[in-house]
């Protein structure tokens, strides 16, 4: 087998240091068969058409190329031996710029190293064969779990690029919090108002046409991998024709039966037929089976007589199963808080009068239980407010992190209390103030300037007590030093910790993503892969992989749009590096090793005939299988044990 | 073993170097032109997990007097935990190594960032001293007579 080895003088960054004729005089004097060349520049355009018409012309089946780092131009030179007519993976570069002339003082040992290191790769090379990668057929529609901001961000994004996305919620609404909240954080813009554009161009806009929205369903299960994901989705009945629906809601007029709203977190009343809040989005009413009279045993019929469109309330509507095929997933079902119960002493659910930051935006929005006024159970305006941040955020009895967003919307009810009770007191107890990005410190800066509003800092939140009497709420603090303090408040608001929501884990598990100890959906990396989940193709936006703001959530629902739409290319194909493990399979024994290591699941077990399997699409090629497997029955393709074995050999000889 | 034999004594040695981390790291030391002891031969692997015990026994069988191992550092692995396999693999090796008479200093593993020029080039140039003053690999007789300086 003969062996082209060329030997790149990079001008003189290496011919310098490392002698070309000294290393040609090792290389021949070991492998006499070999065709050694010295060359200027070979990552030049004339080095590289040199270096192909060599190789064409000597005949050589192995190159080696002794120049720089291949961090440098490993793919440059496995471009040109492809062209020159040899299978790119039975080239091999050898590091003689960066590991040997400029780090080697004797230019003896210098010329010693470098051909050590080419013997190396020559053995190598002769041991190497030729790879080649597959093309892999993939889906280019995706799925969407959960229609918040990030979620609907990234369904536009990926029909506007005219891929066709099935979004699924499991609420009878879209739209996410932002919809339920009058004035949002930083600029009080109206919530409804700024979600409006996004929701009418899901609903009927340019791209709604590639986008199916399952609304009142729920994921139950997937198969298959990344490019090819078949994912069952089950959908509970409406009762109402979503086609026919006028959206008039002379139904819900008519309906008898009065339950606590869950969408104004039980402050107001809904009827069993309903829309979950005036304005939401479709505009069709469902029936709660579990609140109207006739899924109790009635005959009631009253919405199905005040509808004035025939055959649009169903009641035998039956609930479905559907499973669609989609290259890529991205879950954006949304965070939760921290549950307020875990905080007894600060009243919340027992003491009148305090509430918690979502329940007080319902109180804020003319859609909600109070049409917007701030009331109190009694139905009193309250002259003066404490609101409670961290709670249960900064805290290593409960969470840790700072939650990143309470800060925000906290500073913003100081201003939208001074426009609904002018002259009110606001009182933050605060354990730290986090207002960071380009507009946080605006809201801050005016409650500072704000004679009626005052920030006191606490110590734990466990000194925290909320108590009621005739008069109003008393809540009473230790400040950092210990010493006790207490405010008067008529209102008191608690900002709870930002969590995973309640659907996290199971959605987690359904899709084998892992999570992080605080139960957030991990990220592949912190910092350079932050919506990526760990497995490949299902990528993880907003508030279900961290505490995010409406903000950093679209732009997260972009990003993962981008990651799904960058890996699954249109066009249906994908190529897969050949660089990945292999089975050798009469060498396997069934023990599953690989699998318990593989950090992609690209490994799993066939219990027919008892022995591993990879999954090349997943499989990053980091050959830790093949370093795990008891049998060598895992063979690292690129970096097989023979073809390090002969590196290693040839270094020594 | 007299000392003048000693002072000619280069050892050599195979390091693995992980090419998202440590390998980075080695190139900065080349760019920095940071000079060290040319002893080490460089096999890259994908990440410090794909280096199989087997690997380096048979280095040490094929002539190598140490072997390293170099990773990123923990948590930064570019294969999520790889890092940790090999090091927790490098614990088996000492004390198997141990049994066959290689004495410990001799399979080094350590942490190299892709900024660490300065550090690869420091755990080169200490373990090459190292292994200058322990000599060459004698099976057995590490063992036996408590070490090859000895």
């Amino acid at each position: 087998m003969k062996t082209g080895v060329y030997f790149c003088r990079c001008g003189t960054n290496v011919s310098e240091k490392v002698d070309p004729k000294a290393v040609e005089k090792r290389v021949l004097a070991q492998n006499p068969d070999a065709r050694f060349a010295a060359v200027d520049f070979l990552c030049s355009e004339e080095g590289g058409l040199a270096l192909a018409a060599d190789i064409r012309e000597s005949g050589v089946e192995r190159v080696v190329i002794a120049a720089c780092s291949p961090r440098e131009h490993e793919g440059t030179f496995m471009q040109i031996v492809s062209g020159a007519g040899i299978n790119p993976y039975l080239m091999r570069m050898v590091n003689v710029r960066e590991q040997v002339a400029w780090v080697t003082a004797d230019p003896g040992r210098a010329a010693d190293k470098a051909a050590r290191l080419i013997e190396a790769a020559v053995r190598r090379t002769g041991r190497q064969s030729p790879l080649a990668g597959r093309r892999m057929e993939v889906c280019p529609d995706a799925l969407v779990v959960g229609a918040g901001p990030a979620g609907l961000k990234a369904a536009l994004t990926l029909a506007a690029s005219g891929r066709h996305v099935t979004v699924v919620e499991k609420s009878p609404a879209i739209g996410g919090l932002p919809v339920k909240y009058e004035e949002i954080y930083p600029s009080l813009e109206c919530g409804p108002c700024m979600m409006e554009p996004l929701l009418g161009e899901v609903l009927h806009g340019e791209h709604s046409g590639r986008i199916s929205l399952m609304t009142l369903s729920e994921v139950t299960g997937v198969v298959g991998s990344f490019g090819n994901f078949r994912v069952k989705i089950r959908r509970r009945p409406r009762y109402v024709d979503t086609v026919r629906c006028i959206g008039c809601m002379e139904c819900s007029a008519a309906c008898p039966v009065s339950v606590d709203n869950e969408f104004d977190y039980g402050l107001g009343k809904r009827k069993a037929v309903y829309v979950p809040f005036a304005g939401a989005l479709p505009s069709v009413p469902a029936i709660d089976p579990a609140a109207c009279l006739r899924f109790a045993g009635g005959d009631c019929a009253l919405c199905r007589e005040a509808c004035p469109v025939e055959g649009t309330v169903v009641f035998d509507e039956a609930g479905d199963e559907v499973e669609v095929t989609v290259g890529a997933v991205v879950l954006a079902v949304g965070g939760g808080s921290s549950d307020l119960n875990a905080f007894p002493e600060l009243g919340h659910g027992k003491v009148p009068g305090v509430f918690a930051s979502h329940e007080f935006e319902r109180l804020l929005a003319s859609n909600g239980p109070t049409g917007g006024e701030i009331l109190t159970a009694d139905g009193g305006r309250p002259d003066s407010f404490a609101i409670v941040h961290c709670v249960g955020s900064l805290d290593a009895r409960h969470k840790e992190y700072c939650s990143g967003v309470c800060c925000g919307y906290a500073f913003k009810f100081n201003r939208v209390i001074a426009h609904k009770i002018p002259g009110a007191r606001v009182s933050h107890l605060v354990r730290e103030v986090a207002m960071a990005g380009k507009d946080g410190q605006t809201l801050y800066r005016r409650a500072g300037e704000d004679p009626n509003t005052s920030v006191i800092r606490y110590r734990g939140i466990d000194d925290i007590r909320v108590s009621g009497d005739g008069s109003g709420l008393s809540v009473s603090y230790k400040g950092p030093d210990g010493s006790e303090g207490s405010v008067r408040a008529g209102m008191v608001i608690l900002c709870p910790a930002v969590t995973p929501g309640p659907d996290t884990a199971a959605l987690g598990g359904i899709f084998d993503v892992s999570l992080d100890k605080e139960g957030f959906i991990e990220e592949l990396h912190s910092s350079t892969d932050p919506v990526r989940s760990r497995i490949r193709g299902v990528y993880a936006a907003g508030a279900c992989g961290s505490p995010v703001g409406i903000r950093e959530a679209m732009a997260q629902g972009m990003a993962a749009a981008g990651c799904a739409l960058s890996e699954i290319v249109s066009g249906g194909f994908l190529d897969i590096s050949p660089v990945t493990a292999e089975v050798v399979r009469e060498r396997c024994s069934g023990c599953r090793v690989c699998v318990s290591v593989c950090p992609y699941k690209a490994i799993s077990f066939n219990e027919e005939d008892k022995t591993a399997e990879v999954n090349d699409a997943l499989c990053q090629g980091c050959g830790t299988c093949a370093a795990a497997c008891p049998a060598n029955a895992m063979r690292a393709r690129g970096f097989t044990n023979e073809e390090l074995w002969a590196e290693i050999e040839g270094f020594l000889s | 073993m007299s000392m003048e034999e000693d002072k000619g004594f280069e050892p050599r040695i195979i390091g693995f170097l992980c090419n998202w981390c440590s390998y980075a790291g080695a190139d900065k030391a080349g760019s920095a032109q940071r000079v060290y002891p040319p002893n080490v031969g460089v096999v890259r692997v994908m990440c410090s997990g794909r280096v199989d015990p087997e690997l380096v026994m048979q280095a040490f069988a094929g002539g190598a007097d140490g072997v390293l191992i170099l990773a990123c550092h923990p948590g930064d692995c570019h294969y999520k935990e790889g890092n940790l396999r090999a090091a927790q693999r490098h614990t088996m090796l000492v004390r198997l190594l141990g049994q066959m008479g290689v004495r410990e200093e001799r399979v080094r593993f350590d942490y190299v960032s892709a900024g660490e020029g300065e550090r690869f080039a420091e755990i080169v140039g200490g373990m090459v001293a190292e292994l200058k003053i322990l000599g060459p690999v004698r099976p057995m007789t590490e063992v036996a007579y408590g070490g090859a300086d000895s």
